[in-house]
């Protein structure tokens, strides 16, 4: 189960969080962990460098994307491996609807847009689309081109 | 003054003072919502109005009942609209604002035609939106479209169909499992999306019939399957498929092996380290087969990619666990690591050496971690913490660099988690190592001189109170303890007249001068600190009361003979009723309640505490002894020899866990029950285990003692106890019954009928086997006491072992026959060697010391020999020793 996907600004401040499976009084604590995981650790990493820790067995994969963090946490199948994979798809997703790493105002201009991606990328915690251009056409409402 | 005019590049300075959502505010939103209702529909303004409800949303904020009633209505009002930009946002916003069931309705019409549309687009995501916010009732009616978009040539359509049905799997399986011919068809697509969808959800469908998972892995790993993340599906279920199956026992072949190794060589990392992992967790994995898995493990260690090396080193530490020279060829690699950005991965780079490294290269390696833990978090510092720990008990002779490290690290700043993981493995270290205990105890001392902590602080008195009269020279520790009288908190000062009492009740040299400080006490300003000096200076004999030289150790060494938990409630009860008579102790229950499921199965509980060491430094035993004592039933046994480590007697995620722990004294065996109940809807009571002893005839059944009521995920445990010969290793095996009475509960109350059924839960086999006469007790230098036991006892012989698959699995079986404790890492076998000294040591039953010198040699056939020399205090104990290994 993909457990989170949550996208801070660099303050810290959400701008996005989708849980699956989380029980409502733990989201908070789980906001405010990884806000902090990224706030120790997110300094000086390059645009979608991954980073990777795991408490339990549970995973958390997260990485900077112009003014924005990026987290998401699995558990069972969604391990670390196929988390990178999730967030190569939603970061390649945000940069296409962006068209560049975005600043938080872009991010902001653009967010009905990356609401869609994501509905498109994670369906109450199972991946469900990974490739970018499928996911433009997607949310135009328009089929695959493979199709 | 006005800003100096500057030309704005394109977005970039407007962002900093201007958000499109800047002031925000859901009353204004819901206003705006209005614009839904209008009749000549503005699609790119009602857009922009959902994006910031979903914002309000994504953003924690919540809607009344009614708001969110008023804007699903209004939403549903966009369906009228051909835009299409904004029929893609009404569907997102219905799955967001989920209605309830008896708004549903008003939208199903509108969903059910966008289902059969001829635009595909509007049927998967119609699809979706439906599955979301169906109940069961409304799925029997579109059942037949969705078993048709399965199988639908766009694979958009199939897999918004396909994941639907993984979701609603939960709730409504029923009618899932009847789609199985349909979802087979999809497996086979040419989609690589689809089939991943289809393989997961054909799988939850059959996962519990064995057979047919069985045979949906032989049909796939036959064929291709396109999708890496279907691949690593496969995988897993090959994996669950050969653990059920085990291996070939007239080839010795595993079946899947040649798949999982061929995957080995796959184009996606994910699918290559998916089966590295699978190959790895083989039960009874052999070097030949963990050797491809371990190739390619090392050349992601150094990729460029952190989650590869982390995926590859936390493997790799896993491995090490069980097969740490498997992984030794990796060292040089893993090395390079503890310098990695990344901590988590330097972290788990560091606790992998600790286990894999050998005695030599522990001095080298200390090295590179002392640089490491200054930048590390404490979470982290506690895993290294406790891989040293491990690492010490491995290798006792080493310990005088290990403490070394730890009292370093206890100096510097860090927080109570760390700084206590640090001062219970300095005291399991002095416990386990005799040798180690003297300057254990002095860094110990050193560390309160400036300890922030009360808990800590107090913990180390106690423990220097029971420890430090012991030593060669008591009198040095008197400086420290009465410092604290002086320096510290009243919690601390009066955890220190207690010790000074201890060293007072031990030393009769020191007891003048100790009554010289417990005097000074008396002054204290805190009632708690004056009240323990004048009782301990009363119990030793200054004042006029004095007591027994017996009583007063009994006094102040004894163990509360209640457990705490209850003693507290009692405590709390006799305050609440005020009365004149005094608080007595012998009412306070002393059996211990059970407790609830420390962790729970949610994730997130707590996840900045990675992993936690127990919380205080009583082992497991002590608890065992404890619990038992506190049963009348078996108060009379005597005292406990040993505990044995849970046997498992279900399989995971049945409806009942239980395990059973062995408890064995010298004229009975207790076999303590450990069960959880995993049905939420079920109480029971009156639980008991049913024991068939028709293979152990030695034993005969003196007692049970029944557990009363077994709630949901609450353990608890139910005791059969049985009469043996005294002093006799007998063994034999035991059938087990589960026997209760099964109440339904109401899950909305948590209330249970009155009424219950009498059930019957089949649990498997154990056996009370001779290791379980034997105590894991090491020894710091083998060779000292191998010869300070005398010759005289020593019994000689050889044996054939057979044919066996190396000299590592030879001497892990004799190992676990004898149950004893290796000496200075002999357990572990160099690869290819072919002769090998494994040195055993252990405390027979009656409590007899013994030492055991295993000497093995293979030969081109692996064939295996061993020549067992055992010495022990009692010559009939070591020849005891050989009938073990001849019977085994």
């Amino acid at each position: 189960m993909l457990l989170a996907v949550l996208i801070a600004n660099s303050e810290g401040n959400i701008l996005v969080e989708r849980f699956n499976g989380v029980p409502a009084e733990e989201r908070l604590h789980w906001r405010s962990f990884l806000v902090k995981l990224g706030a120790d650790n997110l300094r000086g990493v390059k645009n979608e460098e991954l980073l990777v820790a795991n408490h339990k067995s549970v995973y958390i994969v997260y990485t900077v994307l112009g003014d924005v963090s990026i987290f998401v946490v699995g558990k069972d199948e969604y391990d670390e491996l196929a988390l990178s994979e999730a967030i190569f798809v939603i970061t390649s997703a945000l940069k296409d609807v962006c068209g560049k790493p975005p600043t938080e105002r872009l991010f902001l201009d653009k967010y009905g847009k990356i609401c869609l991606c994501l509905d498109e990328i994670v369906w109450k915690g199972l991946l469900e689309n990974t490739d970018k251009d499928r996911i433009k056409r997607l949310i135009r409402l328009k089929p695959p081109t493979e199709f | 003054m006005a800003q100096p005019l500057v030309k704005k590049d394109d977005d970039r300075d407007e962002e900093a003072d201007y958000s499109p959502f800047l002031g925000i505010e859901k009353g204004a939103v819901l206003q705006e919502a209005r614009v839904f209702n209008d009749p000549q529909l503005d699609a790119r303004r009602c857009s922009q109005v959902i994006t910031k409800l979903l914002y309000l949303l994504n953003q924690g904020e919540t809607f009344t009942k009614f708001e969110a009633t008023e804007v699903f209505f209004a939403v549903t009002k966009l369906f009228q609209s051909r835009d299409i930009g904004l029929r893609r946002m009404v569907y997102l916003m219905i799955k967001e604002l989920s209605p309830c069931a008896d708004e549903v309705i008003i939208v199903t019409s509108s969903l059910m035609k966008d289902m059969n549309s001829r635009t595909d687009m509007y049927r998967a995501n119609a699809i979706r939106v439906l599955c979301r916010i169906t109940d069961g009732t409304l799925l029997t009616q579109i059942e037949r479209y969705l078993k048709q978009a399965i199988v639908d040539k766009n694979p958009v359509v199939a897999s918004a169909a396909l994941v639907s049905g993984i979701h609603l799997l939960q709730t409504t399986p029923e009618i899932v499992k009847r789609w199985s011919n349909e979802v087979q068809e999809a497996v086979q697509s040419r989609a690589a999306l689809v089939q991943f969808h289809a393989l997961a959800l054909l799988h939850q469908i059959r996962q519990n019939d064995r057979l047919a998972v069985s045979k949906l892995v032989t049909s796939l790993t036959k064929g291709s399957v396109r999708s890496p993340l279907a691949q690593c599906l496969l995988i897993r279920y090959t994996s669950q498929v050969i653990r059920e199956s085990g291996v070939n026992t007239q080839t010795g072949d595993r079946p899947f092996y040649d798949y999982l190794e061929g995957c080995l060589r796959h184009k996606a990392e994910m699918v290559i380290f998916e089966a590295a992992r699978a190959i790895t967790e083989l039960s009874n994995v052999t070097t030949r087969e963990l050797t491809p898995a371990i190739t390619v493990l090392q050349l992601f260690l150094s990729s460029s990619k952190p989650v590869l090396r982390f995926a590859a080193v936390r493997t790799l530490n896993k491995v090490a666990m069980t097969h740490p020279m498997a992984v030794t060829n990796c060292n040089i690699d893993m090395e390079s690591l503890i310098s990695d950005q990344n901590r988590s991965i330097a972290t788990l780079a560091i606790t992998t050496l600790l286990k894999t490294g050998n005695e030599s290269s522990v001095d080298r390696l200390m090295k590179q971690i002392t640089s490491f833990m200054s930048d590390i978090a404490d979470e982290f510092k506690i895993v290294v913490v406790e891989a040293i720990r491990s690492l010490c008990l491995k290798f006792p002779l080493k310990y005088r660099s290990l403490m070394n490290f730890l009292s370093s690290i206890l100096r510097e700043e860090g927080g109570f988690e760390f700084k206590k993981a640090i001062v219970d493995s300095i005291v399991i270290l002095i416990r386990d190592i005799p040798d180690a205990k003297e300057s254990g105890l002095l860094h110990l001392c050193e560390f309160i001189e400036d300890c922030e902590f009360t808990y800590l602080s107090t913990q180390i008195l106690h423990f220097l109170g029971n420890e430090g009269p012991k030593t060669s020279d008591p009198s040095k520790y008197i400086r420290y303890i009465y410092n604290r009288v002086i320096l510290e908190n009243a919690t601390v000062r009066a955890s220190a007249v207690s010790t000074l009492a201890k060293f007072g009740a031990m030393i009769d040299s020191l007891k003048p001068r100790i009554f010289v400080l417990l005097r000074r006490c008396l002054f204290d300003t805190d009632d708690e600190v004056r009240d323990r000096a004048t009782l301990y200076l009363n119990t030793l004999g200054d004042g006029s009361v004095s007591e027994t030289d017996k009583d007063v150790k009994e006094f102040l060494f004894g163990s509360l003979d209640v457990p705490l938990t209850n003693m507290e409630t009692s405590l709390k009860n006799y305050i609440q009723d005020p009365t004149e008579e005094p608080f007595d102790i012998n009412s306070v229950p002393k059996e211990v309640k059970s407790q609830p499921l420390a962790e729970k199965k949610a994730p997130g509980k707590k996840p900045t505490g990675l992993g936690a060491p127990p919380s205080a430094p009583t082992s497991t035993d002590d608890a065992y002894e404890r619990l038992l004592s506190s049963i009348p039933e078996f108060a009379s046994f005597g005292k406990l020899f040993k505990s044995s480590a849970p046997v498992e007697l279900t399989e995971s995620e049945t409806e009942y866990a239980v395990n059973v722990v062995k408890h064995i004294f010298d004229r009975h065996v207790v076999f303590q029950y450990n069960c959880t109940n995993t049905i939420p809807e079920q109480l029971l009571e009156n639980v008991t285990v049913i024991v068939d002893a028709s293979e152990a005839e030695e034993f005969s059944e003196v007692g049970t003692k029944p557990l009363r009521s077994l709630p949901y995920d609450t353990p608890a445990q139910t005791f059969v106890a049985f009469e043996k010969p005294e002093g006799v290793p007998a063994v034999g095996k035991f059938s087990n019954m589960l026997r209760f009475t099964v109440k339904e509960v109401d899950p909305s109350t948590g209330e249970a009928e009155d009424d219950g059924v009498e059930d019957e839960y089949q649990l498997e086999d154990f056996e009370v086997a001779a290791a379980d006469y034997i105590l894991k007790v090491g020894v710091s230098n083998f060779k000292n006491a191998w010869e300070s036991m005398g010759a005289d006892s020593e019994r000689i012989d050889e044996y054939g072992l057979g044919p066996r698959e190396s000299l590592t699995e030879a001497v892990n079986a004799v190992i676990n026959l004898l149950g004893m404790q290796p000496c200075e890492g002999t357990e572990v076998v160099p690869s290819n060697s072919r002769s090998h000294t494994c040195l055993l040591s252990g405390v027979y039953i009656g409590n007899m010391k013994v030492l055991v010198r295993l000497s093995f040699g293979i030969d081109g056939t692996k064939e295996v020999a061993m020549k067992l020399a055992v010495r022990s205090e009692d010559e009939n104990v070591s020849d005891a020793i050989h009938e073990i290994v001849a019977s085994g």
